[in-house]
């Protein structure tokens, strides 16, 4: 009984065999992570060896990562990116789990018409709408702050968490949510008790998603945002770029300390990411 | 049998539940919560979407400078596009960094994806793991890493060449209309191949294996077996692929505003940028042209519409 079944289960092969793809694939790889070798050996040379040299440097040194630490102020920057970031994550999560709950559960007229609204902004592109984005911010006074380019954050990004949130929801029972209205309690305490406790992968999924988004964003940040103070990581690398166009080994420690953590937060939370990853590309 | 006696009840009691909860009077409670819950966001996108899509919809017809306020003057905006050699190129530009980054990204991604498929598991993830990173920094990081890398004079690429005896080939890769696109096109494809491939990759663990054990039943070939099931099997995938690719192409900025500013000659001026340079780019003491860049607003987004209309399309399931 349990051969076939077995078999049955057994993925499709090429009968080219393994090898030969590990084979195709090494070369992929090797191009794929060059660039971040490269990164990682350049921020550790001195300056004056950028100029050809060995491939790996015979000595390595710190000093990079010290003139980046030091002369762009890093720790003020990365802390300016670490605070727009959690911000905008937890804003983004509550606007998208009540709406995301609302348009799964909740019966309310037009519900549809909202629903369809909001979704029609997902493909919006800040590329398009950073010009009157710009003009919102100037006429609310919000310019050059960190309040405007949060509102403009979450508002940009809402709509999408709450796409994913609501496929989260629409996954769980109904007759759960009846339940608690018998035993009667408020669409709030509801929601508050029994919904979000039940939501911790989808929550998970918006804030690896949100998080990613919101740190690696630049257009915006570098548009709406002059005062240097202020500024989060990515428009000040790419100032960086100009200032530091001869010290390499500076310019890459910079890159690499701002790819930290979102490395180690990808390979910490990979598996929300694709999950949710698939949910939002194929539903979409 | 045992699985059909289940199925049966548990598939009666629904419709008598929907039935029931759709005949009661909708509770006011929920209604009232329903939009409560909506309202915030909902709040959000009327001034930070809705509102900012009208209004450079507006301005794409109006003259303005930012100051004083916008002179109406119809489509004139759109027929000086039709006449700006910097438009057209751009437009050109545009449409084929989106079609030739969606061929690559869609080739490659499927192919890396059916190579992962077949080497073993933890290889599998090893490689899935590494093609994605590139997808996972920002376009600054992997535009400043590029730039640096085709730098001219002591660019690693540069070096390479050397290095392997084909000095002839050295090139200053951003500097040069010609060889820009294709340096920058090399770039989008990096950064975006882990994420394509990932998305054939789980399509191709959502095929029923069974079919092709039937298929070799019936005695088809490996090359059969992928084009009359992996292929076809892989249509909704397919599309979603390629649709994303075309919104990505559609919204280009980040990559190229960082590594070369849509320059050389506007050789790598794409309607992002050159919509971006019109607006925020008056360094010069030149007035910004708020109007004139709307309306490539306004074409951006008609674009990444029809990218979405073309996925609803392309992803249409095989059973319409």
């Amino acid at each position: 009984m349990s051969a076939p079944a077995v078999e049955h289960t057994k993925p499709f092969r090429f009968p080219l065999g393994k090898s030969f793809a590990a084979f195709v694939l090494a070369p992929f790889c090797v191009l794929m992570a060059f660039p971040f070798v490269w990164m990682l050996l350049t921020s550790l040379r001195e300056p004056s060896t950028i100029f050809g040299g060995p491939v790996i440097p015979d000595k390595l040194t710190f000093a990079g990562y010290s003139t980046a630490w030091t002369k762009i102020e890093f720790p003020l920057h990365f802390w300016n990116s670490v605070w727009i970031t959690s911000v905008t994550v937890i804003g983004v999560l509550v606007f998208a789990t009540l709406s995301g709950y609302a348009f799964a559960k909740l019966d309310f007229p037009f519900r549809n018409t909202l629903f369809v609204l909001l979704l029609t902004t997902l493909m919006m592109p800040s590329t398009a709408l950073i010009i009157p984005l710009y003009l919102q911010l100037k006429t609310l006074g919000l310019l050059d702050t960190q309040t405007g380019l949060l509102i403009l954050y979450i508002s940009g990004s809402a709509p999408f968490a709450m796409f994913l949130m609501r496929a989260f929801f629409q996954t769980l029972p109904d007759e759960l949510i009846e339940a608690a209205r018998v035993d009667g309690g408020s669409e709030l305490v509801i929601f508050w008790r029994v919904i979000l406790p039940l939501t911790r992968p989808g929550i998970a999924t918006v804030v690896i998603f949100q998080f990613l988004q919101t740190w690696n964003e630049f257009l915006i940040a570098n548009t709406v945002l002059r005062d240097t103070d202020a500024l989060p990581l990515q428009p000040v690398l790419f100032t960086l770029m100009g200032q530091y166009s001869t010290n390499w080994p500076a310019l890459t420690a910079g890159l690499t300390l701002s790819v930290v953590p979102v490395v180690l937060v990808y390979v910490r939370m990979q598996r929300q990411f694709v999950a949710g990853m698939m949910l939002g590309a194929v539903k979409n | 049998m045992a699985t059909a006696t289940t199925v049966r009840p548990s598939a009666a009691p629904r419709p008598q539940q929907k039935a029931h909860r759709l005949g009661s009077p909708l509770r006011r409670s929920q209604r009232i919560a329903g939009y409560l819950f909506v309202l915030p966001t909902f709040a959000l996108f009327l001034g930070f979407v809705l509102w900012p899509i009208l209004r450079t919809t507006y301005l794409s017809l109006t003259r303005w400078g930012g100051f004083g306020s916008p002179r109406f003057i119809g489509l004139d905006n759109y027929s000086r596009m039709l006449g700006d050699p910097v438009a057209r190129r751009a437009m050109i530009v545009t449409l084929a960094l989106t079609a030739v980054t969606t061929v690559l990204l869609t080739f490659l991604g499927l192919l890396t994806a059916v190579l992962v498929n077949v080497v073993w598991k933890h290889v599998g993830v090893l490689v899935r793991t590494i093609l994605f990173i590139p997808g996972i920094v920002s376009f600054v990081v992997s535009g400043v890493l590029w730039k640096l890398i085709y730098d001219p004079n002591i660019g690693t690429l540069n070096q390479v060449l050397g290095a392997i005896g084909l000095d002839s080939l050295q090139h200053p890769w951003l500097a040069d209309s010609r060889t820009v696109l294709p340096a920058i096109i090399v770039v989008t494809v990096w950064g975006g191949l882990g994420f394509t491939m990932l998305i054939f990759f789980a399509g191709l663990q959502g095929i029923d294996p069974s079919l092709y054990e039937a298929a070799a039943v019936d005695g088809a070939n490996t090359v059969q077996q992928f084009w009359n099931i992996t292929v076809p099997s892989l249509r909704v995938v397919t599309g979603l692929v390629i649709s994303l690719g075309l919104l990505n192409g559609f919204k280009a900025f980040d990559i190229i505003y960082v590594m070369t500013g849509g320059g050389p000659n506007h050789g790598s001026e794409v309607l992002g940028t050159y919509l971006y340079s019109l607006a925020f780019g008056s360094t010069s003491g030149s007035i910004p042209q708020l109007g004139y860049a709307s309306a490539f607003s306004v074409v951006t987004m008609i674009l990444c519409t029809i990218a979405v209309i073309a996925q609803l399309w392309l992803t249409r399931r095989a059973d319409r």
